[in-house]
């Protein structure tokens, strides 16, 4: 015991003193590991030279004005909306209902939903598009669109579901009964009371859905099959056979529609929120 | 037209009084749609997924234990799963402890937590690719990091297509989603136990040892698993970042589906992943760690 407390008490001591400092230090390092990379990749879509080299010998907009003027990367935009828009709107509706029905009603089978929920998130994407192209595309022999859309749902749904169920969760139910002492009837109350105080969160979670699916590539990799590839799917093939900088320029546009989408997000919750599991 | 109001009014104030006197009815419209979809198009491929993984090399085939065999027998294979796992293992152990001391010194140390924990979660949400892709720009030789540390007049490095480029990337897109659970444990634990620790003598490294990491276990469970799993399926972060020797099991899968076109080996190879996954599922919820969105919270 001795021989641990005299080891120990120094760097008790030392940790004591020092904490405040070092988990400045700490926060300084982790948050420059996160940022930098993307900052890196900002300043790349700039460089004139040739495919990544590193110092750039001047800087240009040059790639930024190659991604406009490319046709193949702004199809696959489109391709991309067209299956993010329709999978956002059923899995903002369908996690909607689900955390109306976690949180407002007791029945067989609730924490099955709250599992089934969940599930999506922990099982490796690997293996959930595996099973869903040998449903999809093998049992129901359903086409490319209609499976990714159908796979976007699913990979939207759990997330959208977990901003969303914190938002009813802590809705002050007391004014619900005050609405209907007031004589109103649940249509009533649910449009006039519930809906304005859990809309901020149905909001966040649709555009929280709406990034996720934009940047959904392990599903549509699998599901989709030939054919028109979305962003993610466009870049995966650029990287993997020819880089060229416009890579990065196409990078900022992910990086541009996350932040605003996740800062509009955030000002409509709390951020907190969104760290609740 | 205010009579047309009245109509649809009428109609909706019936179908409320409907479900009012029906509440089963009622649960089952608002439970049902999203439990039927996740129940279809989540689990039921799952279950195609196990069946097809029982069959001859092509779907609808007779049924066989040959994927298995061949699978388990494979030493080429085995190897793979057992470098997967050490991967797996060693990012766990990085993520989790970089993680918790993020989360540690936000929660405990600073006052600006909206803002640090918004800068936390924001590289989440970019494209996992678009992350993979940022670190191919700097560990590649000519690459941001070779060219700093020759301006420097240091050697250069090339770290692109190894293993260390793997470990970083996966540390990279896992950093994020671990800190929200430890940050979320740290926030719910009562600060005054470790005021009352230090008050009976305990120094900073035996209070955290003693009072703060048992109470924040569940969260450590939580952050493991949510860190453990998608490393273990990965494929992407050791293609685009590994070299040869870096095989991971999820290569394998992704292979079987885009060149090979052997559906069941592919799908039995995914059998033998969710096999893990479950294992791993059952420990953790055994010793505490809370998945379950909404639950009892951790």
């Amino acid at each position: 015991m001795s021989v641990v407390d005299t080891l120990m008490d120094p760097l008790e001591r030392l940790l004591q003193t020092h904490a405040s400092r070092m988990a400045g230090v700490v926060i300084a390092l982790v948050i420059g590991f996160l940022w930098i990379p993307i900052g890196v990749l900002v300043f790349m879509s700039f460089a004139d030279g040739g495919v990544l080299s590193f110092p750039p010998d001047k800087l240009t907009l040059r790639w930024y004005r190659v991604f406009l003027n490319n046709g193949t990367a702004r199809a696959a935009i489109v391709t991309t909306l067209t299956i993010s828009v329709p999978a956002t709107a059923v899995s903002v509706a369908l996690s909607t209902m689900a955390a109306y029905a976690i949180d407002r009603f007791v029945f067989p089978g609730r924490r099955g939903l709250q599992l089934l929920a969940t599930l999506p998130i922990i099982v490796p994407l690997v293996v959930t598009g595996v099973a869903m192209v040998l449903f999809f595309r093998g049992t129901l022999g359903l086409g490319g669109y209609p499976s990714t859309v159908l796979a976007h749902v699913v990979r939207t749904v759990p997330f959208a579901t977990l901003v969303i169920l914190p938002t009813f969760l802590t809705f002050d139910r007391q004014l619900e009964e005050a609405s209907k002492d007031l004589g109103a009837d649940e249509l009533r109350t649910f449009t006039g009371v519930t809906l304005p105080n859990v809309l901020p969160g149905i909001i966040a979670g649709g555009l929280l859905a709406f990034t996720l699916s934009f940047n959904e590539f392990v599903y549509t990799y699998f599901v989709k099959g030939s054919g028109d590839p979305t962003l993610p799917v466009y870049i995966w093939n650029e990287i993997r056979y020819n880089v060229t900088p416009e890579v990065n320029v196409i990078s900022v546009v992910f990086l541009l529609l996350a932040v605003s989408m996740v800062l509009v997000a955030v000002s409509l919750t709390k951020v907190e929120l969104l760290a609740r599991r | 037209m205010a009579e047309g109001d009245a109509e649809t009014a009428g109609g909706l104030t019936g179908l409320v009084t409907y479900f009012r006197e029906r509440p089963r009815l009622r649960t089952l419209a608002v439970a049902g749609p999203p439990y039927a979809m996740l129940v279809l198009f989540f689990a039921i491929p799952l279950v195609v997924m196990l069946l097809v993984s029982f069959q001859t090399d092509r779907i609808g085939g007779a049924w066989t234990l040959a994927n298995y065999t061949e699978f388990l027998t494979s030493e080429t294979y085995l190897t793979v799963v057992w470098q997967t796992f050490i991967i797996s293992v060693i990012v766990t152990a990085v993520v989790t402890a970089v993680g918790y001391a993020l989360a540690y010194s936000i929660v405990r140390f600073s006052r600006r937590t909206t803002l640090l924990l918004l800068l936390v979660i924001l590289p989440f949400w970019t494209s996992y690719i678009i992350r993979m892709y940022a670190w191919i720009n700097i560990l590649q030789s000519g690459g941001v990091l070779d060219s700093t540390l020759q301006l420097l007049g240091l050697p250069a490095v090339s770290l692109l297509y190894s293993q260390p480029a793997v470990l970083i990337g996966f540390t990279y897109v896992w950093l994020p989603l671990a800190v929200l659970p430890f940050y979320a444990s740290l926030t719910n634990m009562d600060g005054d136990l470790i005021e009352a620790s230090k008050d009976l003598g305990a120094g900073p490294i035996r209070t955290f040892l003693s009072v703060t990491l048992p109470t924040t276990i569940n969260g450590v469970i939580t952050g493991v698993i949510l860190v453990f799993i998608p490393t273990f399926g990965s494929f992407i972060t050791p293609r685009l970042l590994g070299g040869t020797n870096n095989i991971m099991i999820g290569m394998v899968i992704e292979n079987q589906f885009k060149q090979a076109f052997n559906w069941p080996f592919g799908a039995a190879i995914g059998m033998v992943i969710s096999v893990v996954v479950v294992c791993l599922l059952i420990l953790g919820t055994r010793l505490g760690g809370g998945l379950i969105s909404g639950g009892d919270g951790t």
